[in-house]
């Protein structure tokens, strides 16, 4: 039992990291209806961007949080601007082409400016064990926990109660509406990708401290946070958070008990169940057509 | 999707990635001799072809008195089609005496045809067993092969340190299998079974349930054949957890980027197989080296970077002494012996050269290992 407990708060640690990223994905999702799959490159920037913030100035990963995700948003703006707005009227695959291009220009930027060699950022307060209740836990895995819950109940928050989250709310369900009522969706739009780009660099910079960082460790980011979206229902925010979770849960818990080629086979059946059953996701709202 | 974008990303910047590596000598109009370095320096491969790059290009530059070499870098990715398109790319450009050849098994098998194709000596550093047992007359292995660093890394866990119940955690990929399969020859032969034995995806990222099943069956010592990123990620785990049982790792632990994600504390007792250390020192050959590739890289030098210098002086040495066709560089290879700074190199009459392994080991003060045991193989 201590065993399956000591699989789990790591488990929980990886699904909140995994979480952040489904969010940014979620986001981007919800406002643009196009798919970003540069988030798991965005994440690996982040957690690139930390490294290189850790060597300028020493200082512990909190503190360098804000400035991570600060940097990070600017260059969704960026993103945004190159990637997605000029191509928003073009058929979809257009921007989901574009989005792939700038994950690769990420992946080649970061082997160029830092080196293909694995890099961590430094800990959120500081390395260690601590023991409670007989279970070993990583004091890194800990404040991963507790800033991730942290930001996803801020974003929680910035939805659910702000001028702003209202807006985008508004833009993500109805562009045409939410221009109509006054609401720059472009503006919008723009700040939605700085959002998700400042999740993806909180995610890397948890991340890159535990797992390291590499100019292609967001390739199998961007997997995992497709599936938890998939799983949780696309669109739905705790969805992706559920998802996630679930996912670090399932992986870790079947490849403690049979192996890590069963727990990634175990998966993908279990989305393929899931979606048998209900195509919308666990947190999904199924689509209605009227006659 | 990973295998995709590593294409998309290795043809569009290639060219830029070769302009940035820049000509290792001066001006093509002088050269004597052209040995293109074509390597994997983007993808999941590109920590290790960087150190193949570096190693090559150190030797380039280390040319003989009196032999001009023309160089150039060419990315190959790590898809086997990239390798071969970097081959063509060179062989097109005109007669290369010899060529860095990338250390990815794939990429090197696609490539075999070609070169005996083209006759153009390959000059590698992969430890993939099959590539030089293909009869094939233009591949020259400056790296032990598995059938050598396994064989120490199993002798070292039984004689050494009497260990009689490993646990084996090796990667899912080419790579981890080929060390695997060889793991286990080298343990039957010592009369060892392994209690343990599990692949491991690279992409995986918690190494606990992997560690937790490991320590399940009672292992003695756990044994790793894993690549550099996951083998750090174990390490550090299995300090978190302190197993209680010592650790003895494949040749990635002794690379100094991978030492480098870890503290010296978290490395304590750890152990690993490679052909040399470079870092460790040994002789003032040896230093010098190291001296030099962190001047010219700002990086530190690994058994593969030693090992693509070892085989690209090796080929200017012969250069030197009059070998001045592939056919000819070919032949002084095949037959030669060369006195390098890891080994002394000599073909086995299939292109293997590299015949030595050691064993390093980290006493928990620092991230640079100190040799503990060295193991010679006749060829």
């Amino acid at each position: 039992m201590t065993g399956v407990a000591q699989l789990l708060v790591n488990g929980v640690a990886l699904g909140a990291a995994y979480a952040l990223v489904a969010l940014g994905f979620v986001l981007v999702l919800n406002a643009t209806s196009a798919v970003n799959f540069a988030q798991g490159d965005l994440v690996m920037a982040g957690g690139f961007l930390a490294v290189a913030l850790a060597g300028l100035i020493p200082l512990p990963g909190i503190l360098l949080l804000p400035l991570v995700a600060a940097l990070m948003a600017a260059l969704g703006l960026l993103v945004s601007l190159l990637a997605y707005l000029p191509l928003r009227h073009r058929p979809p695959v257009s921007v989901f082409i574009s989005t792939i291009a700038v994950g690769i220009i990420l992946q080649n930027g970061a082997t160029l400016l830092f080196g293909p060699e694995p890099k961590a950022a430094p800990p959120l307060f500081g390395g260690g064990t601590l023991e409670i209740a007989g279970l070993l836990v990583p004091k890194q895995s800990l404040a991963v926990v507790a800033v991730a819950g942290l930001l996803i109940l801020g974003q929680h928050w910035l939805f659910a109660r702000t001028q702003l989250g209202r807006r985008l709310r508004a833009t993500a369900q109805d562009p045409e509406m939410a221009r109509a009522c006054g609401i720059p969706v472009t503006v919008m739009v723009a700040a939605t990708f700085a959002l998700g780009a400042a999740l993806a660099g909180a995610a890397g910079l948890l991340l890159s401290n535990q797992f390291f960082v590499t100019p292609t460790s967001g390739s199998g980011l961007i997997l995992k946070a497709y599936i938890a979206v998939t799983i949780g229902g696309w669109g739905s925010v705790p969805g992706a958070v559920a998802g996630a979770l679930l996912i670090a849960a399932f992986e870790v818990l079947v490849s403690a008990t049979l192996s890590y080629s069963a727990a990634t086979a175990a998966l993908y059946l279990a989305l393929l169940a899931i979606l048998a059953v209900r195509p919308q996701g666990l947190f999904g709202e199924a689509a209605r057509s009227r006659a | 999707m990973p295998a995709r974008k590593s294409t998309l990303f290795a043809a569009a910047f290639a060219a830029a990635l070769s302009s940035a590596a820049g000509p290792a000598t001066g001006p093509a109009a002088a050269a004597d001799l052209d040995i293109p370095v074509l390597v994997p320096v983007t993808g999941f491969l590109a920590l290790e072809g960087t150190s193949q790059r570096n190693g090559a290009v150190l030797a380039i530059r280390h040319a003989p008195e009196g032999l001009s070499v023309r160089s150039e870098v060419i990315d190959t990715g790590t898809s086997p089609e990239g390798a071969v398109t970097a081959l063509v790319r060179a062989a097109g450009r005109g007669a290369p005496t010899a060529v860095a050849a990338s250390m990815l098994g794939t990429q090197m098998l696609a490539m075999l045809p070609l070169a005996d194709e083209y006759g153009i000596p390959l000059v590698t550093v992969s430890g993939t067993a099959s590539i030089t047992e293909r009869g094939n007359p233009w591949v020259f292995r400056f790296f032990p092969g598995d059938g050598v660093t396994k064989t120490a890394h199993a002798r070292y866990v039984a004689e050494e340190l009497g260990k009689r119940r490993p646990a084996v955690i090796y990667q899912t990929t080419a790579y981890g299998q080929s060390g695997q399969a060889h793991l286990r020859d080298a343990f039957a032969k010592l009369g060892v079974e392994p209690v343990f034995e599990e692949g491991v995806d690279p992409g995986i990222r918690d190494m606990l349930p992997v560690l937790t099943k490991a320590m399940a069956a009672d292992p003695d010592v756990l044994v790793l054949h894993l690549h550099s990123g996951p083998t750090a990620l174990f390490v550090r785990q299995a300090a978190a957890m302190n197993p209680g049982v010592p650790i003895v790792a494949g040749s990635a632990m002794h690379q100094p980027s991978t030492a480098a994600l870890l503290e010296p504390t978290e490395l304590k007792g750890v152990c690993a197989e490679t052909s040399a250390s470079p870092v460790s020192g040994g002789s003032p050959e040896m230093e010098r080296f190291t001296a030099e590739y962190r001047a010219a890289f700002g990086t530190e030098p690994d058994a593969f970077a030693l090992g693509q210098y070892d085989g690209i002086r090796m080929v200017l040495d012969a250069a030197a002494k009059g070998a001045d066709t592939p056919e000819a560089v070919r032949d002084a290879l095949a037959k030669g012996t060369y006195g390098g700074l890891a080994m002394t190199y000599r073909s086995d009459g299939r292109g293997n050269m590299a015949h030595s392994a050691v064993i390093v080991c980290y006493d928990g003060t620092s991230r640079v290992p100190a040799v503990v045991k060295r193991y010679d193989v006749a060829p």
